[in-house]
């Protein structure tokens, strides 16, 4: 598929470490602009982690809907000149903060601010457009990513045999976890059998497979290992990073299993320089429930068709041997386009999760995937040993 | 013609007409890349195998295997609350060309994943006759 290969094990090894994380009221936020949103996340932060805003040489944005996340736009609002700035046109938090890692790396800059707002719910946004490049798709109404993860599903259903109730067990676990988090939208308690009373949105997939829309914003300082030690007395040190691309999109054979997540997933050990069986805890960015389903095979902690197993035995997700989401993620908490993935697992390994704190944890590893475009995967950990 | 009255945007180029204007006369056409062959789809302007910008849009054989499909029971644009709940499945044309489009001449409770299929010509509300797919009778699939 020309995905090529690429010797990266252990290049960002204990070299730089989030130092501070934060975040807005998350749902619906009426009256902040999502500029603004990004700038109050990035106050919280700093305020909470007792850092000046003049120790931040670095800002890292993310483009929003709507054309809003600008860097230059971001950094005039927030007072700041920078040594580096920079804008990605895609979130999920972990392109940023590679990128953070590199340009600390670079010596570019020393302490980098990662910053995401939006405004989205109250704007109106209603995702009611194809993704990716697809000229037949508003003709024939295939429209949201949930089209799309539905076809994935559909798909896996017939290869593996996998059922509604298996998909339905990752929005069921999830949300048990965001019963527990004061900053999750969807608190409710939703059992397997109110899942499967969902009616469809695209079948084969309901409401709980998919996240809502939210206003919001969530910020991560991330600094070089010695000026880490100065900012925090417990910083989470970056163990590895990783990332594959499928630019090609659509003429990828089996565009919307995204097989070539899987070149992330043998790269991320290596480099993290821990095996698979090392993870804590693990986070996967869900827009749907089925990327989480995609992500749990391709990182190989459950086996093909084996997802619904996995958690009725207690393998993986809430109460299982293998934290999932320990915020709700997407489907339950909220849609901070992966950003709050991040920050929970900061907040778990720093252990400030409150009443959902997970005990004995070191590392946690994050999965998260732009679209059909891109993947990519971080572990954090406590210790560099 | 084919994004209006849509409320998303018009993820439709201009470039692509032939397409929907062979499909309004029954035909199923691509690009072929003059330098390599390779048949393309979305319609670009350069072939992504070998760069080359020299191309021709001809007829490909109509007939593929249905790779998934789904049914949207929410409108997710005011244009198509009239329509749900309506099918959307992937076809991957031996050519090939992974095309989206929808399914017809099956039987509930099919699964129409796996079936082998070949293309209709079929009016679909303002956009006209466009390819629809159903299961190939046994002698129609080459």
């Amino acid at each position: 598929m020309g995905t090529g290969s690429t010797d990266v094990a252990g290049a960002v090894r204990g070299r730089s470490a989030v130092v501070a994380v934060g975040n807005t009221a998350q749902g619906t936020v009426p009256g902040i602009p999502a500029d603004e949103l990004a700038v109050e996340a990035l106050r919280i932060t700093l305020a909470e982690a007792g850092i000046d805003k003049s120790a931040v040489d670095g800002l890292i944005t993310c483009k929003s809907y709507g054309g809003f996340g600008i860097d230059t736009e971001i950094g005039r609002l927030a007072g700041l000149n920078p040594a580096y700035s920079a804008t990605l046109d895609y979130g999920t938090c972990n392109f940023s903060l590679h990128l953070a890692c590199a340009v600390i790396d670079a010596g570019l800059a020393s302490t980098v601010a990662i910053v995401y707002g939006t405004d989205q719910r109250s704007s109106g946004n209603r995702f009611g457009h194809a993704l990716g490049r697809q000229d037949e798709a508003s003709v024939y109404g295939f429209l949201n990513v949930a089209g799309p993860a539905a076809m994935a599903f559909r798909r896996h259903q017939h290869l593996y045999g996998t059922t509604e109730a298996d998909l339905g067990r990752i929005a069921v676990s999830q949300r048990r976890y965001a019963e527990d988090n004061p900053l999750a939208i969807f608190r409710e308690p939703l059992t397997l059998e109110d899942y499967l009373a969902q009616p469809y949105l695209v079948e084969p997939l309901r409401r709980s497979d998919l996240c809502m829309i939210s206003d919001g914003g969530a910020c991560l300082v991330v600094a070089r290992a010695d000026r880490a030690r100065d900012l925090t007395e417990t910083p989470v040190h970056v163990l590895g990073i990783a990332q594959q691309t499928g630019l090609r999109d659509r003429q990828n054979a089996d565009q919307w299993m995204r097989g070539w997540i899987e070149q992330v997933a043998s790269r991320i050990y290596p480099a993290a320089g821990i095996a698979r069986d090392d993870v804590d805890a693990l986070y996967i960015q869900d827009p749907t429930s089925v990327w989480v389903l995609q992500m749990l095979e391709m990182y190989g902690f459950v086996e093909p068709g084996g997802v619904g197993e996995a958690f009725a035995t207690g393998q993986v997700g809430h109460g299982g041997r293998l934290p999932l989401n320990t915020n709700g993620g997407q489907l339950s908490e909220a849609y901070m386009w992966g950003f709050l993935h991040l920050c929970e697992a900061v907040r778990q390994l720093r252990g400030e999760a409150g009443g959902r704190q997970l005990e004995g944890l070191r590392t946690a590893q994050y999965c998260s995937t732009f679209g059909f475009m891109k993947a990519a995967s971080t572990i954090l950990g406590t210790e560099l040993s | 013609m084919t994004g209006e009255g849509l409320a998303g945007p018009d993820t439709t180029t201009g470039d692509d007409s032939p397409f929907w204007a062979g499909a309004r006369e029954g035909r199923l056409e691509f690009q072929h890349c003059a330098s390599c062959g390779f048949v393309r789809w979305p319609a670009a302007g350069v072939c992504p195998e070998c760069l080359s910008r020299d191309f021709a849009w001809r007829p490909v054989e109509p007939v593929g295997t249905v790779w998934s499909w789904v049914v949207y029971h929410r409108a997710y644009s005011a244009a198509l609350r009239e329509r749900v709940p309506y099918d959307v499945a992937l076809v991957e044309l031996d050519c090939g060309v992974r095309l989206l489009t929808r399914l017809t001449g099956f039987a509930g409770g099919d699964d129409p994943v796996g079936t082998r299929v070949v293309a209709r010509f079929e009016e679909l509300g303002e956009h006209g006759r466009v390819p629809v797919f159903a299961p190939a009778e046994e002698g129609t699939d080459r």
